[in-house]
């Protein structure tokens, strides 16, 4: 177990320097303890200052929704490209690549090419000929729709691959096996596959959850203008002209870590408690 | 094998002890450098030295200048003419494309506070708030503006150029042009443009879902809650130019009424807002909206040649007038090349430059100049320059010109609009 963790430290430490480094910087601006103008002080007044604002409840109210609902879109496409993946060899090989080919796209050139694509004069609704107000208002909608549509056709093809790379090859047997024994495709995807692709699914969705969370740009480019979600908020306070409110965007930024890291720790226990199980 | 397992245990043990303190060392040193600033409104003067001492200390200095990058003609304009220029007085210039000038002030800032003294950012295109701002943090440097040798062609005590949103401009930042608000609209769609600020909100409500303006905080979004401010009080003459929170509760009712007024009659039902006046630009570019605004006219001759715009793109002259300003290019304390960066922003100023940039097919930009007082040749070659088809000229466009706010006026309009206009529609 020892070796494994040591061939790791090389990696493990400049990430927990700069990371720590960072997040101890930005608790202590937001604590008010490295002011941009004044006198430094400590106090969690932009804490109290942002819950009063009553930007904060929106702003984790409508994160949590586009996270949720794009994980959720993504781990059942996820799943099902996997399994057409697995199932045939051709096609099979087809539908990787191409889920490979989208994972070095960055999120940033993904959500300008959704705009270009989706808006209200966008190239979607042009060659349908529905720029007549009749399109829906997926980019800067009351739904997010272009937001979650982003993250979700992102998303899938990460799970796609982390599915499809740690389902153990024994799968397949277990699952002729069971066959043979006469279970149905349904008792086989729900009593072999879908335990089989559990840790998987959890491991990736988390991680899906949590950069959906945290991300800036998407929401940036393709949301509306009200409410703000967590990043876009940080983003907003940290670029205001009134440097007073900077440490406020930190505390976002912190409040936002949090909530990272308790989805994380959720993910892990789910992990914990599955692997006692079984 | 037992000895083995314990050794590695050792190591990783002792690697975990130099992460820990790597990562304190780090920590103090980046809070030790931050620490610093927080001396704040200090203002740092330029030392002071012969002109030919400047430029004799500029040359092969590397000079970057962060601006908007969301005018392909600026962008077209330095590159082509303002860069190859300052090559020839030895300082290279590059430009830094930036989506907003609170990007180049946080840079600054982050700079500052990490004791920088060879920062990234040499010359930045700013007014305004964000000239306050890094006022406010000092981060600019002082005291050099009024030296240049170009800056004896501007008119003495410009109002314009004197004080930026009425922070005092003490020399900080060089003029580069003046700009007035514009209204634009598409004559084909619209028969009966208004006249006055007030015909505009009628036609607004007259013609639901044909008109909207970007959300504050964006910059044009911004001026036309000023602009709107000024009608709802009647006139720019009944809103105080200082900030207090007494004239604020005062005037701003009445406004956060009017713009609730129009929300429902504005694209998508005021549901949302473009994110800035590119967006506008394109919901206008795709008839998707009738009106759209700019601060900078000048783009508009190119956007109409080009088809990006339709033929028929008319700017719209208020009765009252709109409101008009000054932008300027400011060095900052980190930079460690202010010498190329005070030759480069003379250059700017220069006569030659300024009616090269003042030619609508090039940029388009009115003049920081007072053209009336300048050599005879200079002030032919502006005489001689094209008039451009969209955009009238500069004195007809700022004719009865409004006064800005106090900056200190913009973040608490700002903020107003999103608590009594964004935030319960």
């Amino acid at each position: 177990m020892r070796r494994p963790l040591l061939l790791l430290l090389p990696a493990v430490i400049p990430v927990a320097v700069v990371l720590g480094a960072t997040l101890m910087l930005g608790l202590a601006q937001s604590l008010g303890l490295v002011p941009v103008v004044g006198d430094a002080k400590f106090d969690a007044s932009a804490y109290r200052a942002v819950i009063a604002s009553g930007d904060l409840w929106p702003a984790l109210y409508v994160s949590l929704a586009i996270a949720t609902a794009a994980t959720a879109i993504a781990l059942v496409v996820g799943l099902a490209t996997a399994l057409a993946v697995r199932a045939t060899r051709i096609g099979g090989r087809v539908l990787a690549t191409l889920a490979a080919s989208t994972i070095p796209i960055p999120h940033i050139i993904g959500a300008a090419a959704i705009g270009l694509l989706l808006a209200d004069s966008g190239w979607l609704p042009r060659l349908l000929g529905a720029d007549d107000g009749s399109w829906p208002q997926l980019v800067a909608g009351p739904w997010w729709g272009a937001v979650v549509l982003e993250y979700a056709w992102k998303e899938s093809a990460f799970i796609a691959l982390v599915v499809v790379t740690s389902m153990a090859a024994d799968a397949e047997e277990l699952s002729d096996t069971a066959a043979v024994l006469g279970a149905g495709r349904r008792a086989r995807l729900r009593h072999i596959v879908l335990p089989l692709a559990a840790p998987a699914l959890i491991t990736a969705g988390a991680i899906s959850f949590i950069y959906a969370l945290g991300s800036f740009e998407v929401p940036w480019l393709l949301g509306r203008a009200y409410p703000e979600p967590l990043p876009v908020l940080a983003y907003r306070l940290f670029t205001s002209t009134d440097l007073a409110v900077r440490p406020q965007a930190l505390a976002v930024a912190m409040i936002t870590v949090g909530l990272c890291l308790a989805v994380g720790v959720a993910a892990l226990g789910l992990l914990r408690r599955r692997s006692v199980l079984t | 094998m037992p000895t083995k397992s314990n050794h590695r245990g050792r190591i990783s043990r002792r690697t975990r002890w130099f992460a820990v303190l790597g990562g304190i060392t780090l920590l103090a040193s980046a809070c030790s450098a931050s620490g610093e600033p927080s001396r704040g409104t200090s203002t740092v003067g330029a030392p002071e030295r012969s002109w030919d001492q400047i430029v004799e200390e500029a040359q092969g200095q590397t000079v970057s200048l962060w601006m908007w990058g969301g005018d392909t003609q600026g962008n077209a304009y330095v590159d082509d003419v303002l860069a190859p220029a300052a090559e020839k007085l030895g300082v290279t210039l590059n430009r830094v494309p930036i989506t907003d000038t609170k990007d180049a002030i946080n840079r600054i800032l982050a700079e500052k506070q990490a004791g920088r003294t060879d920062g990234s950012v040499d010359l930045v295109w700013v007014n305004g708030d964000n000239f306050r701002t890094g006022q406010q943090a000092g981060i600019w440097l002082c005291d050099w503006a009024q030296d240049l040798p170009s800056f004896a062609f501007t008119a003495d005590n410009d109002p314009l150029l004197a004080n930026d949103f009425g922070t005092p401009v003490n020399g900080c930042e060089s003029p580069w042009h003046k700009a007035q608000f514009t209204f634009v609209y598409d004559a084909a769609r619209v028969s009966d443009p208004p006249r006055t600020m007030s015909d505009l909100l009628d036609w607004i409500r007259l013609n639901p879902g044909r008109f909207t303006y970007p959300a504050p905080p964006d910059f044009t979004g911004s001026v036309f809650v000023r602009e709107a401010l000024y009608a709802s009080a009647g006139g720019y003459a009944n809103v105080p130019a200082e900030f207090s929170q007494k004239a604020y509760d005062k005037v701003t009712p009445r406004l956060w009424d009017i713009l609730d007024d129009i929300r429902e009659s504005l694209w998508r039902s005021g549901q949302t807002y473009p994110k800035d006046t590119n967006q506008l630009d394109d919901l206008f570019a795709s008839g998707a909206v009738d009106f759209t605004m700019t601060y900078g006219p000048a783009t508009l001759t190119k956007r109409v040649a080009d088809g990006t715009f339709p033929i028929t793109t008319t700017v719209l002259i208020l009765d009252e007038g709109t409101i008009g300003n000054a932008s300027f290019l400011a060095i900052p304390t980190t930079s460690g090349n202010a010498a190329g960066a005070q030759v480069v922003a003379n250059l700017a100023l220069s006569p030659a430059q300024q009616v090269t940039k003042a030619d609508p097919g090039v940029w388009g930009q009115f003049t920081a100049l007072d053209v009336d007082a300048l050599p005879a040749d200079a002030a032919l070659a502006f005489a001689a320059l094209p008039t451009s088809p969209v955009v009238p000229r500069y004195d007809v466009l700022s004719r009865n010109a409004n006064p800005e706010l106090a900056a200190a006026w913009v973040p608490a309009l700002d903020e107003g609009w999103r608590r009594n206009v964004l935030a319960p529609g």
